[in-house]
């Protein structure tokens, strides 16, 4: 690559990262022409005729038509070379930038193909639950105050990155010897406690009540809660089976009734989250308590609770003025915090803030303070919570008059505030504070930083990640990784990046990372304002590829805010794949596309967002047997 | 070969010949068709796998000379006084993990020496079952644990959209199907784990068994009424829950298992959670692997110091300042090169501990070590180049009196690790014809 294309590659870059607007102009000069005659310059040496690597023939996709036809060979074509992956090693390969306007040019083909029918549900796979939804829904089932799912191996992620996403929900010979003895222990638990044995234990025998008669009781009334639909009659007989074979053995009422419902709890139809298959060809609505179930665990991470059952036995809860009530109950509900916590540590990954990513102990012991160090925790997740309930705008996240303290976050952050005590609430913010909106939280500042000290590089990566959703490409192989630890020469952290920056090849994405790592250089590691560093005063001047420059977290955030678009969109494709509990299709960035609009139209507002979500195809219908097959104009819910 | 392994090797046998001539397990010693009936006499072969995140540094690594007389490099001298116990292969490289990207992949197909499917979730896959399973397979009904997944850090929060894979595939070497195996973290529970499988109660074993039945029951009338894709769930659902129920028949009959506790499991030495300090954490759930090796309790085990791309915070160790995977980075400089090598040297450590440990509890006339096989490895050399060529690897112990152990092998570069497992796999009596990409044994390791 030559300098003067590389610098050419490096203004399209910004723009694919920065300007929506401004890129579909850009790439509206590429077209299916350009495409034809890329893939004929680098592709079709290989990939033609029937002996075709990976029996890809790119020969046969003559007309833009027959590639928007094969939207899963032409998804592949496209990641692989954007990844960089094709053509292979050693082979002519196109310039960065033309790979960027082929791999846009395919998405935006395949992406108008799948809109312009109408929406399909996509895939509705059967999703177990993970272990925060096994103990929440543990907790509310059998209410105990008593953490069920301690011992159960963590979940991994898959889709937009949640560990709810049915793909990525395996199992192990581990889980089932696990769920037998969770079951056991809060079954035990529960039925020594009672407030708990009122809940659960709803018949005993007494002078008028055989052990029987009691027993079919208690699990009449706890099938179909454990299930989340009523039970049939057959299946409270075959439980009953259970009690009465523990019964002859001499058992006790209580140990067998906590063994029938120990097996309750193992069942798949308990652990996994079961909706009717559709044999239709066309989609067809969810019934009133698959719906319950996908909005409770959407919005609790947990079981649906009486009212959310009595509407959908009234089949009701399809109706979507009464969904956007139930959904302002659930919001406003201590049941949300479940749902904030989830999703939004798992979307800033400060997950893993005191996992893989923690801050050195030696240099910055006031972290393992456990106060401090769970109010750091629980900041951004309280904020997006307040919002919800609150209704307020989601452009908080990004700025804010206010956030969520404790007396000692307040004191960590420098802020001269009455009022706050140990525990968090919400506190507005003075002037000048530096804070307010997801960058001014030690949390956030402090999972993209390294253990010892900050890092531009990181923090840039995680803002276009975690709040632009325009992660940057892998670095091309053979490239080793940035180092930006202190070499011989006596150089600051900026001139070692700089030079870093003079390749080209690192430069293409390091222009668009590092600068706005450098606008957070007054927080350290711990998120704290400082104004040197090592002796040196603080350089938070930052200039984007596309010239806007900037000065400090305040002044980045009104460029992300002039960039909220893409915030958004990320914000909605994130949420969506959480709320859906899978990785989002093709036809799923139409839905996306639809709550964007909504969201644009509607000042942005919490409720707006969640209410869409709930409303939308994919969450209400489930695909028939014709996968892919729209939801019918008129049954569409707007 | 048999399903009953090798005859041990007359080394072992002159070694131990002082104290031990009367001891049934010498029956190994004889012809093959008597050894079949003779298995549950002899002390069991036991497998451990400790995987290292992020590399070596290369130059500290490889000892110079070969053979049986070799100096131990700077990052091998810890395991200075298990010299003789010790294999060091050079040259071996996984051919399945040279694709894809610079960790997933190759964390992933580590003992599975496959490619791993690129994807975020939908269709996870590791494309073949890893070595220790195959293992399992074999031997792990005879012991109430088929095997032991351990880990250190619970799997790693998303998926990683800059290469397009999801997270999962970073934190698992153990896999016997398309998807792996979940592990453990907290050396309490493990523990817990251990001494209530080590102690059948047959008759919780049978209502266990009635309760199984019950939900497997359930499990296949919601299998009649879903889709294919579903089916696969529930499908992995009856086939862990069946697993765990043979494992109560076979705990319910204790008499018919053959194995038998040579020590019972002290409740008292109960660890506790998680410590703060990660030495400790490593260390005790090494400890669970010996434990669970002396106790017969599983003859397999897998353990991962870190999850692939661990950044874990090294400044614990004099010298070092930062994060694992940061410094392993380190571009050739020269400070970053010597803190990458003093992580590597901490891993050895704690890799000569549980050595250590093994071969201080005594069996028959030698020890646990005399009859392990505990491969310490990782799925890249550099960290700076990511390659799966000339892959650090050791293996340590007798494995039953079946490995040549006390040598420095070099090979010529590009001999398959898959070599490496055929081999293992002979010795701990689990013998394959052929594994992943593998062309035959790995010459030298065999006594």
């Amino acid at each position: 690559m030559n300098r003067r294309d590389s610098s050419r590659s490096l203004v399209v870059l910004a723009l694919l990262a920065f300007e929506p607007r401004a890129l579909a102009a850009a790439e509206d000069s590429f077209t299916f022409y350009h495409a034809r005659a890329l893939v004929k310059t680098y592709c079709l040496e290989c990939h033609q005729g029937k002996s075709a690597p990976a029996k890809l023939d790119l020969a046969r996709f003559s007309t833009e038509a027959t590639i928007a036809g094969q939207p899963k060979i032409w998804n592949r074509v496209m990641a692989r070379v954007r990844d960089g992956e094709m053509p292979p090693q050693g082979k002519p390969a196109p310039a960065a930038k033309e790979r960027q306007s082929f791999a846009s040019w395919i998405d935006r083909t395949l992406r108008s193909a799948a809109c312009a029918d109408g929406i399909s549900p996509g895939p509705a796979p059967l999703r177990r639950l993970n272990r925060s939804q096994y103990a929440a829904t543990i907790r509310d089932l059998l209410n105990i105050h008593f953490n069920a799912g301690h011992a159960l191996p963590a979940d991994g992620a898959g889709g937009e990155g949640f560990d709810n996403a049915a793909e990525t929900l395996f199992l192990s010979p581990l889980h089932a010897e696990k769920y037998l003895d969770a079951a056991r222990q809060a079954l035990d638990y529960g039925a020594k406690d009672p407030r708990s044995r009122a809940r659960f234990l709803v018949g005993e025998p007494d002078a008028t009540t055989e052990p029987d008669q009691a027993a079919r009781k208690v699990l009449e009334a706890f099938l179909p809660r454990a299930f989340r639909r009523p039970a049939k009659p057959e299946e409270v007989e075959r439980y009953l089976g259970l009690f009465r074979s523990a019964q002859a053995r001499a058992e006790t009422f209580d140990g067998s009734i906590l063994f029938a419902l120990q097996a309750v709890l193992v069942s798949p139809n308990f652990l996994f989250r079961v909706e009717e298959p559709n044999l239709e060809a066309g989609p067809r609505r969810l019934g009133g308590y698959e719906l319950a179930t996908r909005l409770s665990y959407f919005l609790w991470g947990s079981m649906p609770d009486q009212p959310l059952v009595d509407l959908a036995a009234q089949d009701k809860l399809g109706q979507p003025e009464i969904l956007s009530e139930q959904i302002v109950r659930m919001l406003k509900d201590p049941r949300a915090l479940e749902f904030a916590e989830q999703f939004v540590e798992q979307w800033l990954n400060t997950r893993e803030l005191g996992r893989d990513i923690k801050p050195d102990p030696k240099l910055f012991p006031e972290y393992y303070d456990a106060e401090v160090q769970s109010a750091i925790r629980y900041e951004p997740i309280l904020f997006f919570q307040e919002i919800l309930a609150q209704n307020h705008s989601l452009l908080n996240l990004l700025d804010s008059k206010f956030t969520i303290l404790t007396n000692k976050l307040g004191r960590h952050y420098g802020l001269q505030l009455i009022g706050l005590r140990q525990q968090p609430a919400r506190a507005d913010l003075p002037e000048g504070s530096h804070r307010g909106g997801l960058l001014g939280m030690t949390a956030v500042l402090a999972v993209s930083s390294y253990p010892h000290r900050t890092s531009p590089v990181l923090r840039g990566k995680w803002v276009l990640e975690a709040i632009l959703g325009t992660p940057p490409p892998p670095p091309p192989p053979n490239v080793p990784e940035l180092n930006e630890e202190h070499a011989a020469a006596p150089k600051t952290l900026r001139d070692r990046l700089l030079e870093h920056r003079r390749n080209p090849v690192c430069a293409s994405c390091h222009n668009r990372i590092d600068p706005i790592g450098f606008g957070l250089q007054n927080f350290d590691v711990l998120g704290r304002w400082r104004t040197e560093d090592a002796r040196q005063p603080i350089d938070s001047k930052g200039e984007l590829p596309d010239g806007t420059m900037f000065e400090g977290p305040e002044q980045l955030k009104a460029v992300l805010l002039a960039r909220k678009g893409l915030f958004i969109r990320n914000l909605t494709t994130k949420m969506l794949g959480y709320a859906l509990g899978r990785g989002l299709t093709m036809e799923d960035h139409c839905t996306v596309d639809r709550i964007v609009d909504q969201l644009d139209m509607g000042d942005y507002r919490a409720h707006t967002l969640i209410r869409e979500m709930v409303l939308s195809v994919p969450f209400r219908y489930l695909a028939g047997t014709s996968a892919g097959l729209p939801v019918e104009k008129r049954e569409a819910p707007r | 070969m048999t399903k009953s392994g090798l005859p041990i090797s007359r080394r072992t046998v002159l070694r131990g010949a002082g104290a031990a001539l009367g001891l049934p397990w010498l029956e190994a010693m004889a012809p093959r068709p008597a050894l079949a009936a003779s298995t549950e006499a002899r002390l069991p072969v036991r497998m451990a796998v400790l995987y290292m995140p992020n590399g070596v540094h290369p130059e500290m690594w490889t000892p110079q000379g070969e053979g049986r007389d070799f100096p131990l490099s700077p990052t091998l001298e810890p395991l200075g006084d298990l010299k003789n116990e010790l294999l060091v292969l050079t040259n071996l490289w996984n051919q399945g993990s040279k694709g894809g990207e610079g960790h997933y992949v190759k964390i992933a197909g580590f003992l599975t020496c496959t490619t791993v499917t690129k994807t975020m979730g939908v269709d996870i896959h590791c494309n073949g079952i890893s070595m220790d399973q195959v293992a399992a397979q074999g031997v792990g009904k005879q012991t109430p644990l088929p095997s032991l997944e351990l880990a250190i850090a619970p799997v790693s929060t998303g998926v990683d959209k800059n290469v397009g894979y999801t997270r999962v595939y970073g934190g698992h070497i153990a896999w016997n199907g398309p998807t792996p195996l979940a592990r453990e973290i907290n050396p309490r529970l493990v523990f817990e784990r251990l001494f209530r499988s080590s102690r059948p109660q047959a008759d919780s074993a049978k209502q266990d068994k009635l309760l199984l039945d019950r939900v497997l029951e359930d499990a296949r009338q919601l299998r009649k009424r879903l889709g294919a894709s579903d089916r696969r769930r529930v499908d992995e659902y009856l086939s862990v829950v069946r697993s765990l129920e043979q494992r109560m028949e076979r705990a319910g009959r204790p008499e018919q298992a053959s194995w038998k506790p040579r020590q019972p499991i002290d409740p008292e030495t109960q660890p506790p959670g998680i410590p703060t300090g990660h030495t400790e954490h490593v260390r005790l759930m090494l400890d669970m692997i010996a434990l669970a090796f002396r106790t017969d309790t599983t003859r397999i085990a897998t353990f991962m110091f870190g999850n692939e791309v661990s950044n874990q915070n090294f400044s614990f160790l004099e010298g070092v300042k930062g994060g694992h995977h940061n410094i392993s980075h380190h571009e050739r400089k020269e400070d970053m090169m010597r803190q990458y090598q003093l992580i590597n040297r901490w891993h050895i450590e704690q890799y000569a501990y549980l050595l250590g440990k093994l071969r201080q509890s005594q069996e028959g006339d030698g020890s646990v070590l005399d009859n392990s096989m505990v491969l310490f490895g990782a799925g890249i050399r550099d960290g700076n180049r990511h390659d799966p060529h000339n892959l650090p690897i050791l293996l340590a112990g007798r494995g039953g009196g079946r490995l040549a152990a006390g040598q420095h092998l070099a090979y010529s570069p590009d001999t398959p690790l898959a070599n490496l497992y055929v081999s293992m796999l002979e010795a701990f009596g689990t013998p394959v014809d052929r594994f992943a990409d593998s062309t035959g044994r790995l010459p030298g390791v065999l006594g």
